[in-house]
């Protein structure tokens, strides 16, 4: 067997149906992962926090092409070219429905349970003619997809439900966080009749996507993989920030007089932390190890990559070791998103096929 | 999308394909050099403006974009004298708007992958097929070059006739007794003719160019067009030798291209305009104070009168004549006076629809004419 991903959630699938689309066979591809199901881990966490609607756009689906992207299906399916228009102007945003139908159409098409083996993997060890994943191997050609390594629960609140988490709501409600959870929580809690208390650290950034749209695309990434390492790092800092989109649909809800801004969650009868997830590869016991026993270099929280996404030291003409989702930020700053996931992938297929 | 700028480039020369397959189907240098024309005018944007200005372009500018680069190209057109079709170009311009949306955003992203991160830039493959487009064009242009008829530059007076047997650009001079075109593909630009029965005689002859002439003193017509097609703009025509000189008539060539006249002034002829059995658009011409009629479409000829001026014509302004079928509008007509022989068809009428001819009209002015708007012996007039 040729391939092995490591992980099975939205990277784990778009890297396999990537594979798959370049002819790659079921059987020369190993998927290790604790979720049958990719899509599990993620439809749980939106429906926590009640998602309706993705942040990313048309393009942001488990597909390997971008085309035909969600938008063209809607508007196909609902015979409106209404979904192509917002598409153009960057106001559309699929709903997490079409998104999580679409992933199981891919998840079908590629024939993921073909390769799917339900084991987590905790060790990838360098051998001759590749990688060993828990003794399984040698695989020539290795992704390791291990998603983000836990949520990130605030000390100072033990007894806080995390957004991530299934939960409903009391009728006062502090939220904690500044990003796009925690912006969907005040509304889902305003919605459900609650009180809301902001509680946060600084005031939110507004930004349509994760990072700026130049750095989805070689013009942005050419001159932040030719950055110094202190400047790169000092850069997936500053776009770790939290934020969430502009508009009014995110405004006019908290113009509500249930809602204010506090800096303690006192009087709340319930906390909710929109706290994100633990950052850093350390975080990750597959990473951690495999950063120590190779010693593999590190800035800050992340793992040194080459800008294809592979870790420099493990990979050559022979074999390959790439890390996406979060863990591969140093390539892609937003290595945490689908367009994250397929652009690991599709350096990833370029290394597999380049060396079938 | 955040186009690299060699992702702008790769882009735009591939997408350009479609337009300029039609271009070597259509087998005429005009669509060879548009395509170049609009390829040259985008990459020099891309190079010097979009790359620059456009950190991420947003679908919905390629509209904006589009109408841009659309105004830049027939500006160009104009100011290279571009001889291309306008509804054609257009069409062929917005052939290449339309593919290269639909390769931007649906064929580039499926054959490629990778084609949003890379910034639009097409790999290997894509590279090799720009440069072949590149190639097919430049090689399109050397060869439009290549095969460009030369050009001589009169210089003082000359005596003439002068008789062109071959393909050539004539430009300047004064040509005393007349110039004879007798091949294709001639062009006579800022040329003056003086004196001779026919200003300038073509006869059997296609794709001729009559830019900017002036005929002066002749004692037949003024150009005179036989089996020709011709396209005939910003002449001048006056001081005739005689009572029967016509200004422009171009006969007899039903079967041959449409001609064209546009943008001339005739004074004092015993016709402006005249056609026999032709095909041909008259627009936006000048005449005055004929003695016959302004502007004929005669004898089974087909085409439109369209935004011209018709003053103090005696008898007839424009007139669609003979079985002609004329689309008539947007005309000017005023002080056209009554022949005194008493033909009521002759009685200051502005415009005429005569025997058996067909005459569709729709907004012209018509001033001080007694004839007013008229049909006579069976000719149909529709407003």
């Amino acid at each position: 067997m040729r391939c092995a991903i490591a992980g099975s959630g939205l990277a784990a699938l778009a890297t396999y149906a990537t594979l798959r689309h370049a002819g790659v066979a079921p059987e020369e591809i190993a998927v290790f992962g604790t979720h049958e199901d990719p899509l599990d881990l993620w439809r749980t966490r939106a429906s926590s926090i009640r998602q309706r609607r993705m942040r990313s756009e048309s393009d942001g689906h488990l597909a390997p092409a971008s085309f035909p992207g969600l938008a063209v299906r809607e508007a196909l399916r609902r015979g409106s070219a209404t979904p192509l228009l917002r598409s153009v102007s960057n106001r559309y945003h699929p709903s997490v429905e079409d998104f999580l139908a679409h992933g199981d159409e891919v998840r079908v098409r590629s024939g993921w349970e073909r390769s799917f083996v339900q084991r987590r993997i905790t060790r990838v060890r360098a051998v001759g003619g590749g990688f060993e994943l828990d003794g399984e191997g040698p695989f020539r050609h290795v992704l390791l997809a291990t998603g983000h390594p836990g949520l990130a629960k605030p000390d100072e609140h033990p007894n806080a439900v995390h957004a991530y988490e299934p939960h409903e709501y009391a009728s006062k409600v502090a939220i904690v966080g500044a990003g796009m959870a925690a912006a969907t929580e005040w509304l889902n809690a305003l919605d459900a009749g609650a009180e809301v208390i902001s509680v946060r650290r600084r005031e939110p950034v507004r930004r349509p996507l994760n990072v700026p749209r130049p750095l989805f695309s070689k013009r942005g990434l050419a001159t932040f993989h030719s950055a110094a390492a202190e400047r790169r790092a000092a850069t997936l800092r500053e776009l770790s920030t939290p934020s969430y989109p502009p508009g009014r649909a995110w405004d006019e809800p908290l113009r509500d007089e249930r809602f204010r801004v506090q800096s303690t969650t006192s009087g709340a009868e319930q906390v909710i932390v929109a706290t994100g997830f633990k950052q850093g590869f350390w975080h990750d016991p597959l990473l951690a190890d495999l950063v120590a026993e190779h010693d593999l270099p590190a800035q800050g929280r992340w793992i040194v990559l080459d800008p294809d996404s592979t870790v420099p030291s493990l990979t050559d003409d022979s074999r390959t070791l790439s890390i996406a989702g979060v863990a591969g930020q140093w390539a892609f700053p937003a290595a945490d998103t689908i367009a994250g996931a397929k652009y690991a992938a599709r350096a990833f297929r370029r290394r597999v096929c380049r060396t079938r | 999308m955040s186009y690299t700028l060699i992702g702008r480039i790769q882009s735009r020369v591939v997408s350009a394909l479609p337009a300029l397959i039609v271009a070597l189907a259509l087998q005429r240098w005009w669509a060879i050099e548009l395509v170049a024309l609009m390829l040259a005018l985008g990459l020099l944007l891309d190079v010097a403006v979009y790359d620059r200005v456009l950190g991420y372009q947003p679908g919905w500018l390629a509209v904006p974009l589009g109408a841009f680069e659309l105004a830049l190209v027939y500006g160009a057109m104009r100011w290279l004298d571009l001889m291309a079709p306008l509804r054609m170009s257009f069409a062929l311009f917005g052939l290449a708007w339309v593919s290269a949306q639909l390769f931007g955003h649906a064929l580039f992203p499926r054959l490629r992958l990778e084609y949003g991160e890379a910034g639009g830039e097409l790999g290997r493959v894509g590279a090799l097929t720009a440069a072949a487009i590149a190639v097919v064009v430049l090689g399109g242009l050397g060869a439009a070059y290549a095969v460009l008829p030369p050009t001589v530059h009169l210089h003082g007076t000359i005596q003439g006739p002068i008789v062109i047997r071959h393909a050539q650009t004539l430009v300047g001079g004064v040509v005393k007794g007349g110039i004879l075109v007798r091949a294709d593909h001639v062009t006579l630009k800022n040329v003056t003719v003086v004196g001779g029965e026919n200003g300038i005689d073509v006869e059997n002859s296609q794709h001729v160019m009559l830019d900017g002439v002036r005929v002066l003193g002749v004692s037949m017509d003024g150009i005179h067009v036989r089996r020709s097609s011709v396209m005939i703009d910003d002449c001048k025509i006056a001081s005739p030798k005689g009572p029967w000189v016509q200004g422009i008539d171009i006969s007899f060539s039903m079967d041959k291209q449409m001609s064209m006249v546009n943008g001339c002034t005739i004074v004092g002829t015993r016709e402006g305009i005249v056609t026999h059995m032709t095909m041909v658009d008259v627009t936006h011409n000048h005449i005055g104070a004929t003695t016959l009629r302004g502007i004929t479409m005669g004898e089974m000829s087909m085409g439109t009168i369209r935004h011209n001026d018709v003053l103090g014509a005696l008898g007839v302004g424009i007139i669609c004549l003979d079985h002609s079928e004329c689309d008539i509008d947007h005309n000017t007509v005023a002080g056209t006076r009554t022949d005194p022989t008493g033909d009521a068809s002759r009685a200051g009428v502005a415009i005429e629809a005569h025997y058996f001819a067909k005459a569709k009209v729709s907004k012209n002015t018509v001033l001080a004419s007694p004839g007013g708007v008229a049909a006579f012996d069976q000719a149909t007039l529709t407003r």
